[in-house]
């Protein structure tokens, strides 16, 4: 069985993320973001899912271990919103108050091919609910989807199995929400 | 995948641990609680008293019917009129935040009243995911203080009992559906009950008017699912806003509230689209409410927001 643990940076929607990961017969469990890096690897997991936050959590300082965790991780580890927006600062990029912030119901573009959107389609229904966004990524990151108030809804590290997306794969009105995850997870299993 | 039957085993195997003298029960009637008291009661049996408190924002007859299933599931059962408590307790309230929790406090009191009496010691709550994460605390923003976690006073001496706390809605209706309760497809209708469907101050009167709204939109709702004009929604529900505009009736101004039709789609609550009510039955609704209801309201409003940004209920 997979192991895949949900960091918990204080989202809404952190428990829907353990909640999917379950769903598709991960063994998973949401641990607190000052759990150290150590403790982690103790258990054997296969990746970690860094969840959203409250406004502004992504913007600023630490994001309680995080950085520990992308600095040492060999494993997959899957950025969410402020999760997203910390994984972009930790390596050189900035993240920024958004223009125009998105809640709710938005278009996704995606740009590139890669097996983390296998089975989605160049353009599907994605749920925000974002006040910040990646607004410079990082060198080592390229863009995977966009959307058109967001350049940076999808990244990936180009070396790394590292993932960041703005949007909320979890929440049931995602569209392709069910099948980002089951890719993460295949990822993880690799 | 969630597994219903083992969910049950497990959860009465843990109860039977952890419940070792008398419990009682909050019983609004719906999903939650229904379900809770099943497994408690399998758990522990007649050491369970339920207890339905009327808060006076209860739905149209709704108290009356919670009293007949709990004497149908064979409850030991009290059933409390605190209306005239409520209403007084939120006199002059304006602030949501300030009633959910006025709201909360109540309930406590009311059953540390009975848990004296019968010498109960815990209280089983139908607390679901939702509630818990909306409430905030620590890293968590607070979206809203749901009366069964943030209105919970901070004195409370009964041990809590929550084993619904990691499920969603739609994991609480096959556990239901298993149980084969037959309130396993009830709309969602929140604790706090009319008080959050009045903005602002909920006053017996605006109650009694969204009380009435409310019927009609959950009626005429129905019917149109009924003859497949529409897809059922989450949920759907009537709220006043206590804005006054004018209108003419019989050729003489009228200046009454309004009332927003919102209907939602969802699975767990914590995301929703509005529900695409079609104009025919919008029409139903909106004549039927200014016809009857007469000077009270004459201009209705259909929310059409999706969440985020909004949440489902206004308050």
């Amino acid at each position: 069985m997979v192991k895949i643990y949900v960091v918990d940076n204080g989202g809404q929607w952190t428990h829907r993320e353990w909640r999917t990961l379950r769903d598709l017969d991960v063994e998973t469990k949401i641990i607190p973001n000052t759990t150290p890096f150590d403790d982690i690897v103790k258990e054997n997991v296969d990746g970690l899912i860094l969840s959203g936050g409250a406004p502004r959590i992504g913007l600023k300082g630490n994001l309680g271990n995080c950085a520990e965790y992308l600095e040492k991780a060999d494993f997959p580890i899957l950025g969410i919103c402020a999760g997203h927006q910390y994984m972009a600062r930790f390596f050189g990029g900035e993240a920024e108050p958004s223009e125009i912030p998105e809640f709710g119901k938005i278009e996704l573009i995606l740009l590139k091919d890669n097996k983390f959107f296998a089975g989605v389609p160049k353009k599907s229904i994605v749920w925000e609910s974002h006040n910040d966004e990646v607004s410079q990524v990082p060198d080592c990151f390229e863009i995977l989807g966009e959307s058109k108030n967001c350049k940076v809804q999808a990244m990936r590290h180009k070396n790394k199995p590292f993932f960041g997306l703005q949007f909320h794969p979890e929440v049931e009105h995602t569209e392709y929400g069910e099948q980002i995850f089951k890719n993460f997870v295949k990822i993880c299993q690799e | 995948m969630f597994n219903a039957e083992k969910f049950i085993e497990k959860t009465v195997s843990q109860l039977q641990k952890e419940v070792k003298g008398k419990a009682l029960i909050a019983f609004s009637g719906g999903v939650d609680s229904t379900v809770c008291t099943a497994l408690v009661n399998k758990a522990i049996g007649d050491r369970l008293v339920a207890v339905h408190v009327d808060t006076g924002y209860m739905r149209k007859d709704e108290s009356e019917d919670v009293k007949k299933l709990m004497k149908n599931l064979g409850l030991n059962f009290s059933f409390i009129d605190a209306s005239k408590e409520y209403y007084s307790a939120l006199k002059g309230v304006e602030d949501p935040e300030k009633k959910r929790k006025i709201i909360g406090e109540k309930f406590i009191r009311l059953f540390e009243k009975v848990a004296k009496d019968k010498k109960i010691e815990y209280l089983v709550q139908g607390t679901i995911a939702p509630d818990w994460i909306e409430s905030g605390g620590e890293l968590r923003d607070t979206i809203k203080s749901h009366h069964n976690v943030g209105g919970l006073p901070e004195d409370m001496e009964l041990k809590l009992v929550e084993p619904l706390r990691d499920l969603y809605k739609d994991e609480v209706r096959k556990v239901a559906r298993v149980l084969d309760l037959n309130v396993s497809e009830r709309q969602p209708f929140p604790g706090p009950g009319l008080a959050i469907r009045v903005i602002g101050e909920a006053t017996p009167e605006k109650t009694e008017i969204v009380r009435e709204a409310c019927n009609i939109v959950e009626r005429e709702i129905e019917l149109a699912v009924e003859k497949g004009l529409m897809e059922k929604p989450w949920q759907y529900f009537a709220v006043l806003i206590p804005i006054k505009t004018v209108g003419v009736h019989g050729d003489k101004r009228a200046y009454g509230y309004t009332i927003a039709v919102r209907a939602v789609q969802s699975i767990d609550a914590m995301t929703c689209t509005y529900s695409k009510i079609p104009h025919e039955v919008l029409d139903k609704i909106s004549t039927r409410i200014t016809n009857t209801m007469g000077s009270k309201i004459n201009r209705i409003v259909y929310d059409i927001t999706n969440k985020p940004p909004g949440t489902i209920e206004w308050e």
